[in-house]
């Protein structure tokens, strides 16, 4: 009963990737709860969440996100956030994404370009990250060096093919963000 | 007391105002903006001011009774958030109500950025035998 009164530390992971290619599917999946929703307004003219002033002026609009949580020990929690599907959006949204251990970037052979700008997200947020190729129904007709190539991706990052819907698929996609991370020199200096 | 914020709310205009700040009775940004949705929320279980009083929590709405209920185990603003059924924003500024009279304790996330040197390896060990055990 003591330990629960305890707060444990918190870290997150984003799942990023276009519309409908399987984010929250991957979030439920690895998570030890439903996938939960949560809503934010944002405003166009602003950056800062916080900043909703005037809101009646702005042009104001409410995203929605899903995430779940995996308890990693009574001390841990890493936190997934699949990001919203338009990408429009999250990049307004600080508070997603700052503070992020790293990323994950969700694709399908089908529609590559539909995850370029999850890609280039990360990117100029200096976020690590790994890319997942979502395969449903094992319907893949590219090879790695194809998709690799296509994305454009730097060789150091990670790549991996397999079925969001599947926990150990999930689970072997975040192993390999972490593996990345601790493989990253040390970014200071 | 007049609470400060009754001074505000008329000026609003009750046409333009998004409901859910209702609940917020207008307010529009927490007292404290150091908040992320990862924030780590515990109800305080004795809380005590500076003399060691009791704390006597000053006017509570349903939905900070409803925080301080919820967080008698450990949750993160986006959960709260999401078992409120409000937008993130507002419930931060009912996070922080409570937070202000001691009745509720923030926990920040670990700093994992990367300008700040990146996670500590010893975190991430940490994550990866948890993810291991999935």
């Amino acid at each position: 009963m003591t330990s629960s009164q305890t707060a444990p530390a918190a870290v997150k992971i984003l799942i990023a990737g276009g519309f409908g290619v399987g984010k929250t599917t991957m979030v439920g999946a690895v998570s030890e709860v439903a996938p939960l929703r949560t809503e934010e307004y944002l405003t166009k003219a602003s950056i800062g969440v916080d900043d909703l002033a005037g809101v009646g002026q702005k042009d104001t609009t409410t995203v929605a996100l899903d995430f779940g949580r995996i308890t990693v020990s009574s001390g841990l929690v890493v936190y997934l956030f699949g990001t919203p599907g338009q990408e429009r959006f999250w990049f307004m949204w600080n508070d997603l994404v700052n503070g992020a251990l790293g990323g994950v970037v969700i694709a399908d052979t089908r529609r590559l370009e539909t995850s370029f700008a999850s890609i280039d997200f990360y990117e100029s947020r200096d976020i690590p990250f790994v890319v997942a190729i979502n395969c449903f129904h094992g319907h893949n007709t590219r090879t790695p060096d194809e998709i690799r190539a296509a994305l454009d991706l730097d060789p150091h990052v990670p790549l991996l093919i397999g079925d969001v819907r599947e926990r150990p698929f999930g689970r072997d996609v975040l192993l390999a963000l972490v593996d990345h991370l601790m493989s990253l020199p040390a970014a200071t200096g | 007391m007049t609470p400060y914020w009754e001074d505000e709310a008329e000026e609003d205009g009750a046409n333009t105002m998004v409901r859910p700040y209702t609940i917020t009775r207008g307010r529009t940004a927490p007292e404290r903006d150091d908040f992320s949705l990862i924030t780590v929320l515990t109800t305080a279980q004795d809380p005590r001011d500076e003399h060691g009083a009791p704390v006597r929590p000053g006017r509570l709405q349903p939905e900070h009774r409803m925080i301080l209920e919820r967080c008698h185990r450990p949750a993160a603003v986006a959960e709260v958030a999401s078992d409120l059924g409000l937008p993130v924003s507002v419930t931060k500024i009912l996070l922080a109500d409570l937070v202000a009279q001691g009745l509720l304790l923030a926990r920040a996330p670990l700093s994992v950025a990367r300008v700040a040197g990146g996670a500590d390896m010893g975190l991430l060990a940490a994550v990866r035998d948890g993810l291991r055990r999935l």
